[in-house]
């Protein structure tokens, strides 16, 4: 099987101008182009062009109302990729009903926490019928047992096996919904971010125009983002879609297991257009920058997109240095910024000037919440490089404020609130959270810290993970890279937070201990505390974590802190008592 | 097509249980507890001091030596060393 071409051969550009996701499938389905599939050996599994997802589309939604679903029922799908997840998602969307994609279980044994999370995505969303890749149908049954409102479940083969009924379409409009998005970070409690139409169609405008990534003819995209994931879901199906572009998919897992096949991909079908955490380029790095194979040509990537996390200089650097031989140019990084209460994007940094930083003093902006810049850039201990995420996107504002809610100036630090037309309207169901970051004035608390810089805006961290001591703030990610920059643990095996005492926030420091006998352990904890008192300048508690009770991540595998925090404060990461 | 290393270490035909557990061993060899012994009732994520992402690798290593591919909803029922040599022996046995 050949995967499908860049170039639709008569089907004029059209630029994200739609009203609706289902829209968008319509007018690209009369080109050639669509999604093709790959396995970890780079082989094409199946390809589906988008004339194909729209009739298979239309197929499941009539379906769908034949069996009774009402418009607005909620179907949850576990978001492989696949192309049953196609079927099921745009299936909904000519149905009238809201997807809710959901993550699929990873790791030995995770079984258990993995039902727990079905089964709060199914109160959250009040799913009524959920949709699963085969092998996960039995897990849905489980989940589903306690929730009577369902009242259909399985693989593909649940929603074949009804009878397909001669009923009208009826695809969700710009003034509906289009899906539900379990934002990461709340595994515990999740929150089902409300993506409208107008909401996505605003963002990919934003996303895809010239203050963004500047799609156009030509371009073709590779992604191995999860689909239960925005990044993956609006910038890596609906993005390409809007502008009628081809996409080649790897699995995340197969991602994970064989990065350079990621590489292989855009390198093999010229693509252009690929994004990535910043974990997923240190992962290329390191296990394919040693021995880059001799036939690989990154000269067709025109914007390597950087989101997801904190962006790290550091790690994007030792990418552009491994594979620019192969023909990678840094200037076509673009960092970016963003989240799903946005739908995805909210600034993008310029074009064709790559990466960059600001490097600024750490004791001016721990102290007195200024970015100075540093007065020597090369100083670790004193100096705190940040990346630049780039202007607001056109017909939206975003502002720096500080705690009452005076907008700052350059250089000064503080709470990021932004506002427009990719806003979402709040969380579904959840009108106490939504009140909580979406004021009356239609401006969304962030809940991220940064700084302006002449326009453009930098971003420091989470606020609600900063930690404060003696008035200083401290970044927990500078606790946690000076550990992992000594190579004393690996990168996840610690993670930094505060506790409230008498005398003030005093750091805990988590680590995973996988060593056993006492010296070892003892000689561990010693050196973490001298790592975060050289490198940060604060003391800390060090918390010796077993490997088998591990460190608590969210869906998406960041580090939880405030998960973290909350297990310390429960007395699980107390040391087991010495054996007798 | 495919080039990749992993071709020259597959196991071809029959493996027995013993060279099943013999290699899961081996891979789990580095994450040891203490003295304990890896058995097959060794609990793979709460004996041994290996991590989620380092099973993944374990379980990817596995699948490629043996040429099988394990569901993942199989994967999120495996606790045990003996769990996880019955399945490679059993999607061996339905290639």
């Amino acid at each position: 099987m050949n995967p499908l071409p860049t170039r639709n051969i008569q089907l004029a550009l059209r630029r994200a101008d739609f009203q609706s996701a289902s829209e968008m499938l319509d007018y690209a389905a009369q080109g050639e182009t669509g999604v093709t599939f790959y396995n970890a050996k780079g082989d094409v599994l199946s390809v589906l062009p988008w004339r194909e997802v729209r009739e298979r589309a239309h197929v499941v939604a009539r379906k769908l109302i034949g069996a009774g679903f009402a418009a607005g029922d909620r179907l949850l799908i576990t978001a492989d990729t696949w192309p049953g997840f196609f079927d099921a998602f745009f299936g909904a969307q000519y149905a009238g009903l809201i997807p809710v994609p959901v993550s699929v279980p990873v790791g030995i044994g995770g079984k258990d926490a993995y039902l727990d999370q079905l089964r709060r995505q199914f109160a959250s969303s009040g799913a009524v019928a959920a949709i699963g890749i085969d092998d996960l149908a039995g897990f849905l049954a489980d989940a589903v047992a306690e929730f009577s409102a369902v009242r259909l479940h399985g693989g593909m083969a649940a929603i074949e096996a009804l009878p397909e009924k001669p009923v009208d379409l009826r695809p969700l409009g710009p003034g509906d919904l289009c899906y539900l998005q379990f934002s990461s970070g709340s595994t515990r409690y999740p929150h089902g971010v409300q993506i409208t139409q107008r909401a996505l169609i605003a963002n990919l405008v934003g996303m895809t125009g010239p203050a963004g990534l500047d799609i156009g003819a030509g371009d073709r995209a590779v992604s191995w983002l999860p689909l239960y994931h925005d990044m993956g879901l609006i910038g890596f199906l609906m993005g390409p879609l809007s502008h009628q572009c081809s996409i080649d998919y790897l699995t995340p897992r197969d991602f994970a297991r064989r990065p350079m096949q990621w590489l292989g991909l855009i390198s093999r079908n010229r693509a252009t257009i690929s994004y990535s955490p910043s974990f997923g380029f240190d992962l290329a790095t390191r296990r394919g920058g040693q021995h880059v194979p001799a036939d690989l040509d990154l000269s067709c990537w025109r914007r390597a997109g950087i989101g997801g996390d904190m962006i790290r200089a550091d790690v994007l650097d030792r990418f552009a240095e491994a594979f620019g031989p192969a023909g990678f140019d840094r200037k076509v990084f673009i960092p970016s910024y963003g989240m799903a209460e946005v739908c995805l994007a909210i600034t993008f940094s310029p074009k064709d000037v790559g990466v960059r930083t600001d490097t600024v003093d750490r004791a001016a902006l721990a102290d007195l919440q200024r970015a100075v810049p540093a007065a020597d850039p090369q100083d670790n201990r004193r100096a705190r490089r940040f990346v630049i995420c780039g202007h607001v996107l056109p017909g939206h504002r975003l502002e720096v404020r500080n705690p009452t809610g005076k907008v700052l100036g350059d250089r000064d630090l503080g709470r990021i609130f932004v506002q427009g037309p990719s806003v979402m309207p709040g969380y579904f169901n959840e009108p106490q959270a939504s009140r909580e970051v979406l004021g009356p004035d239609g401006w969304l608390d962030t809940g991220d810290l940064g700084y302006m810089l002449a326009g453009e805006v930098v971003v420091t961290g989470r606020a609600k993970d900063l930690i404060i001591v003696n008035g200083r703030n401290v970044w927990p990610q500078d606790i946690e890279w000076a550990i992992e920059g000594k190579r004393i643990v690996k990168i996840g095996d610690s993670v930094a937070f505060s506790i409230e005492t008498d005398d003030g926030e005093r750091v805990v420091v988590a680590v995973v201990a996988r060593v056993s006998d006492e010296e070892a352990r003892a000689n561990l904890a010693r050196d973490v505390a001298g790592a975060v008192r050289e490198t940060v300048a604060v003391d800390c508690d060090v918390v010796l974590v077993a490997p088998s009770v591990g460190l608590p991540t969210t869906s998406s595998g960041k580090l939880s802190r405030a998960h973290a925090k909350a297990n310390f404060l429960a007395g699980l990461f107390a040391p087991k008592p010495a054996a007798a | 097509m495919n080039n990749g290393t992993a071709d020259i270490f597959e196991l071809h035909g029959k493996v027995s249980r013993a060279t099943v557990i013999e290699e899961i061993c081996l891979q789990l060899a580095p994450f040891q507890a203490g003295e304990q012994p890896i058995t097959g009732e060794t609990v793979i994520s709460k004996d041994l001091t290996i991590d989620s992402l380092a099973v993944m690798d374990m379980v990817m290593e596995l699948e490629d030596r043996f040429d099988v591919s394990i569901p993942m909803n199989v994967v999120a029922e495996i606790h045990t060393v003996d769990e996880l040599t019955e399945t490679i022996l059993e999607l061996r046995a339905k290639r």
